[in-house]
């Protein structure tokens, strides 16, 4: 998977490079409007990430530009502005999704996944992880080739899960993409716990291994070992 | 009161007090001059009896005998005032009257005392006649005054009363400077040339820090987006799995740094709706139904970890509303949050959208305090709590930016907090005249 990240802040940029490429994927980067605009002119990618606010130039005349050579590209936007104008502009030119800074990588990670998901397999996708199979397009989950029940929540949390394997995931992470951004994290943890709880359970009905371990205080991870 | 009834009030009493006095020595003077004019004529008369008796000729015959009357016995001489009976009409009229001794021509003769009157009647009617006349003019003078007061009053004060209404209705959020006109009153076109400058200043101020939250909001957005980023990058070093306090001290780092950004970016949504910062080009048609409903899937699991009971009534064939989308769902979404917030486990939320009003009501424990603080900043019921304590405010900015109007009720028992937006109630805010903007232009 090959992504570009246009992202003008340096110490912000190394971080995102750094979590994407412990996710596997291999970043290129562009610190500009212009490097970025010559480099989805010049190269194909996955996904480009795009941060609207550019030294010099609209992140969003990126997106058009992509739209324009009709790019097979997915485009996340990335947006320090307090979201909610730009959101919708960026929806409507044809990004696929947008992140409002500041953001989880593990979000990041998991909306990352569902485009390329969308945009590369039609369909024909399905996660792996240990005695786990997913089906996403047909919100399947199998446990050893067993279908497994699950809950609309408790499925979104198994996937966040899987689109983030071995990370260490914050409950106000997961929170959030539960919930959506707006919900306040503080209120909301309690559900949490009930929801985790109860897909470790079903997993554990099904004879999966428990590879949902718990960090006390702080959050969840998916132990890939 | 009035400056003009002020004014006024001091003025009539001295114009009163400076008339009567006027009035009274005029009448003084004037009683003196004729006075003084009788006894001149009263002397002249003697001089005249003194020739005629001096060149031995008779006094002539005078009309009235009380004119002249003649006297041997010894009179006091000098003028004096008396009074005498006036035969016709029977009554005291004062006289002045001059006696003096006629030395006798011839030897012999006995010295005779002679005495010249002059009725004074006349004078009197002229002083009365001199006070009525003042006094009507007195009368005359006072009223002209506050007529002609009246009348400055509507006629001079008229630029004082245009750049009062306009600074009744001066809206700092317009960010428009007064550009009040200079009338012909110097006073008053000084006034305006100070207002027009301080509202300029203030358009200044105002602008500057507006331009400032927006840059603050804005700059401290991307710090804060690299200590979250950073934190959860250090999150996954495997050095702490095995380090679990560190990992606890990681954890609450990251939470504080996530409450902040939360508070920044209400505080921010906060001072763009004070700023009438969404254009009304950004006002789409939104159902507000899709949007209760879209919220209330997003909140769901919430209400479920609190065993709480929804009951939602949507009446059917809403209109849409025209709002910016994200304002819409702000607004909807804390009105819920608040209602689960302040609730019971196991309690109840009633949430009510008609064609009129949008109404969320729930259980919870009673609230002290005055209802009309429940929307202030950082107004929180448990102290302790982790959120900000926002939410109702930014309710009550977005519906002060649509000219909704929203009101708390309180039920004591059973415990009910209902909070009311009521739609329509367009009175006032610039966000009223720009949705019927953007309504007209759609048409």
């Amino acid at each position: 998977m090959k992504l570009l990240l246009v992202e003008d802040e340096a110490a912000l940029r190394k971080t995102v490079v750094d979590a994407l490429c412990q996710n596997g994927y291999v970043v290129e980067v562009a610190v500009s409007f212009a490097q970025a605009y010559e480099k989805i002119k010049l190269y194909r990618y996955d996904c480009v990430l795009v941060d609207l606010t550019l030294p010099d130039g609209d992140g969003l005349d990126l997106v058009r530009a992509l739209k324009a050579d009709c790019s097979p590209a997915g485009v996340l936007v990335l947006t320090a502005r307090n979201g909610l104008d730009d959101r919708i502009k960026g929806l409507d030119l044809g990004a696929d999704d947008y992140l409002v800074k500041p953001f989880h990588l593990s979000e990041l990670n998991a909306r990352l996944r569902a485009i390329i998901r969308r945009r590369q397999f039609q369909g024909q996708h399905h996660i792996v992880f240990r005695d786990l199979l997913v089906w996403p397009e047909l919100n399947e989950v199998l446990v050893r080739g067993q279908p497994l029940a699950l809950t609309r929540k408790e499925y979104d949390l198994l996937l966040y899960l899987l689109a983030n394997p071995g990370r260490v995931l914050t409950k106000e992470a997961i929170a959030e993409h539960l919930c959506g951004d707006q919900v306040d994290a503080a209120d909301s943890l309690d559900f949490i716990y009930t929801h985790l709880k109860n897909l470790r359970k079903k997993l554990q009905e099904r004879g999966a291994d428990n590879y949902i371990r718990t960090l006390y205080g702080v959050g969840y991870k998916l132990s890939a070992e | 009161m009035k400056l003009l009834a002020a004014t006024t009030r001091y003025y009539v009493p001295l114009m009163a007090g400076l008339f009567a006095l006027t009035s009274g020595l005029l009448l003084l003077r004037l009683n003196w001059a004729l006075r003084h004019e009788a006894d001149e004529q009263l002397y002249n008369e003697q001089l005249y009896v003194q020739q005629l008796v001096a060149r031995e000729q008779r006094l002539p015959p005078t009309l009235f005998a009380y004119q002249l009357s003649r006297s041997s016995s010894p009179r006091p001489t000098g003028f004096s005032d008396t009074l005498l009976l006036d035969p016709v009409e029977q009554e005291l009229v004062p006289h002045r009257q001059l006696t003096f001794r006629l030395l006798p021509v011839a030897a012999g003769q006995p010295a005779e005392w002679i005495t010249l009157r002059k009725s004074l009647v006349e004078t009197h009617d002229l002083l009365r006649v001199v006070l009525g006349v003042m006094l009507g003019a007195l009368v005359v003078l006072v009223f002209g005054v506050i007529g002609l007061n009246r009348w400055l009053a509507r006629r001079l004060w008229g630029p004082f009363q245009h750049t009062l209404a306009r600074l009744r209705a001066y809206d700092l959020h317009l960010h428009q400077p007064l550009d009040l006109p200079a009338p012909a009153i110097a006073e008053f076109a000084e006034l305006n040339q100070a207002l027009n400058q301080l509202s300029e200043r203030l358009v200044a101020d105002y602008e500057n820090l507006r331009e400032f939250t927006e840059n603050a909001a804005h700059e401290t957005q991307t710090p804060l987006a690299i200590m979250q980023a950073k934190m959860e990058q250090l999150l996954q070093a495997p050095s702490l799995t095995e380090d679990e306090a560190t990992m606890t001290l990681l954890g609450e780092l990251l939470q504080a740094t996530q409450r902040l950004s939360r508070l920044h970016q209400a505080l921010t949504l906060l001072s763009r709706l004070e700023n009438h910062q969404f254009a009304p080009a950004q006002l789409m048609p939104v159902s507000l139904d899709q949007v209760l409903r879209d919220r209330v899937a997003v909140l769901e699991p919430l209400l479920e970890a609190r065993a709480l009971h929804l009951n939602v009534d949507i009446a059917p064939d809403l209109p849409t509303r025209a709002m910016h989308p994200g304002l819409a769902d702000s607004l909807v979404h804390n009105l819920l949050q608040n209602a689960i917030k302040h609730n019971y486990p196991g309690g109840h939320i009633a949430v009510a959208l008609g064609p009129t009003a949008f109404e969320v009501s729930n259980t919870g424990p009673a609230i002290e305090g005055e209802p009309t603080r429940f929307f202030e900043r950082f107004r929180k019921h448990n102290a302790a709590s982790d959120s900000p304590g926002l939410g109702l405010s930014i309710v009550q900015h977005i519906c002060a930016f649509y000219g909704f109007r929203v009101r708390y009720d309180y039920d004591a028992n059973p415990v009910r907090h209902t909070l009311r937006v009521e739609f329509n109630q367009r009175s006032g805010g610039v966000g009223a005249p720009a949705l019927e903007q953007a309504a007209s232009h759609r048409q």
